[in-house]
């Protein structure tokens, strides 16, 4: 735009407006009927029509000028408006583009979510196959009470063996003792065989 | 052609891939994604040939590209931060690893680093885990323990801990700190994920700390690292040969010519197609914002890129 030449701006204006088929012409023509007029020796009447006509040029001329002052008024709102929407539509757009923004932080934490949820879903696989905990509690508190049971029992009779082995015991040495007793008292009873029979032989 | 092993620069504007010529091509990502991009921006800026073999494995640090070949780890100078356009890389350190025999030197298929003591760790065919202190140039320790080659190395970053997947079928954990191995995990041996048709090796190992994945000849699986037991397991068909976590999804590559979408919870989300006919290598560009692409790479000439995860965008050639 900034390279329009000159050339370029006559151009477009003699081609609007180059034969003066227009507005322009019709003040030329206006200032020349009026130039004539006022110079004219004509009669009152041909002055009067005359004069009639030119008031009728210079109302079309005004009401053409009219129009253009309306249509520039027009063009300059119209600009307000397209400034006004096209401002709009900047802020529109960089609010798109903050929402953008967010929506894509957005999208990073629920896909840090997603997976989360999906390596805890992975993990609760695995601890499934795995009994569960109250149960193997329960094996276990009944495999202790069977165990102390057991271990009871084991002490009971642990202390009977003990019992009957220290009664044999006694049982035992008590014999052992009335046979070196009685081995005993024979013994001295053949003594004293012995001892009375060489008394009577030496007699 | 085969593409093995792609990284994405530190600034997140160029890709350098790896091939089975042992050439390395950077690719300008920034050309290529422009909207006046021509049919010349999806050629690389740069080739060379790094090693004899392929170049299995590529890896970004701040200031080198280092890249693994047959027994050798080389750093190129990264020149592309420095004028914005890679007119020349050089070697600045070559690390040949010394191997116990040294008739046949075993390649090396995976690197990965350790951020917190700055050093690198290399698996390969010699069965056995390598750490590389980076700032020196010297090897550390040895962490031994797989009886068949390592495919894959990875870090788990919040407990220190580097994870290993090898032909032999186990999943061995290993601390840095003391080099010993903390858990191993025979993959084939359960039944949910096992697939004896396909064999018991273990090519794809990927970890965000708290979860894994692996796959390979046993199906893709995801298993959490705590309690080490399989969580969910992924009916895709084929061998998976990388697998990455993406926000809430895994994706994954392997055998057939797609890029699998799936949920944590075993379901396969969608399937993209893709030009390679199987594909080797996934890389998420992380680094850049403006050029979070996602690029794949396998059986061709071909590193197809993603702009958005649900399409192929365009495709760079070697």
């Amino acid at each position: 735009m900034g390279a329009v030449t000159d050339d370029e701006v006559i151009r477009k204006r003699l081609l609007i407006d180059g034969d003066g088929a227009g507005d322009d012409r019709r003040i030329n023509v206006l200032l020349k009927s009026f130039t004539k007029w006022c110079n004219s020796p004509a009669t009152p009447e041909e002055g009067f029509t005359q004069y009639q006509r030119m008031l009728g040029t210079l109302a079309q001329c005004e009401f053409s000028m009219g129009k253009t002052l309306m249509v520039y008024d027009m063009n300059l709102r119209e600009m307000e408006n397209y400034e006004k929407i096209y401002t709009n539509i900047e802020q529109n757009i960089t609010s798109a583009h903050e929402k953008i923004a967010e929506c894509k932080k957005e999208i990073q934490r629920a896909k840090r979510i997603r997976k989360n949820r999906q390596e805890y879903d992975a993990l609760a696989k695995v601890i499934q196959q795995h009994p569960d905990r109250h149960e193997t509690l329960k094996q276990l508190e009944a495999l202790d009470k069977e165990l102390q049971q057991l271990s009871h029992i084991k002490e009971n009779v642990d202390a009977k063996l003990e019992l009957r082995k220290k009664q044999f015991h006694v049982l035992l040495s008590t014999i052992q003792e009335l046979q070196q007793t009685l081995e005993n008292d024979e013994k001295s009873d053949n003594d004293d065989n012995n001892q009375e029979s060489p008394a009577e032989n030496g007699e | 052609m085969s593409v093995f092993s792609q990284s994405f620069s530190p600034c997140g504007r160029f890709l350098a891939a790896g091939n089975n010529y042992g050439e390395i091509a950077l690719f300008s990502l920034s050309a290529a994604l422009s909207p006046d991009a021509t049919g010349l921006s999806q050629k690389p800026v740069l080739t060379f040939t790094a090693h004899e073999g392929p170049v299995f494995s590529l890896l970004s640090t701040d200031c080198h590209l280092l890249s693994a070949g047959n027994g050798e780890v080389s750093a190129w100078n990264d020149t592309t931060t420095r004028f914005h356009r890679p007119s020349r890389v050089d070697t600045s350190l070559t690390v040949c690893l010394c191997f116990r025999s040294s008739l046949e030197i075993p390649e090396i298929n995976s690197m990965t680093i350790n951020s917190r003591d700055n050093s690198l760790i290399v698996g390969g065919g010699d069965n056995n885990l390598h750490v590389l202190d980076l700032e020196h140039g010297v090897f550390k320790a040895v962490l031994q323990g797989h009886s068949d080659y390592v495919h894959c190395v990875t870090m788990r970053e919040r407990e220190a801990e580097i994870l290993s997947g090898g032909e032999d079928g186990a999943v061995r954990m290993w601390d840095s700190r003391t080099a010993q191995s903390v858990h191993c995990i025979d993959v084939y041996k359960y039944e949910s994920c096992a697939r004896p048709q396909f064999g018991k090796w273990i090519s794809c190992l990927t970890t965000d700390s708290d979860w894994m994945l692996c796959g390979g000849g046993p199906s893709l699986s995801l298993w959490h690292l705590r309690s080490l037991s399989p969580t969910s397991t992924f009916p895709l068909s084929g061998c998976q040969r990388q697998a990455a976590f993406y926000q809430d999804m895994i994706l994954a590559v392997g055998e057939g010519p797609f890029v699998s979408h799936c949920l944590l919870g075993g379901d396969v989300k969608a399937q993209i197609p893709c030009s390679p006919q199987s594909l080797n290598t996934l890389q998420l560009n992380t680094n850049s914002t403006e050029h979070r692409v996602l690029t794949v790479g396998g059986s061709s000439a071909h590193i197809d890129v993603f702009t958005n995860l649900s399409y192929r965008a365009f495709s760079l050639s070697f």
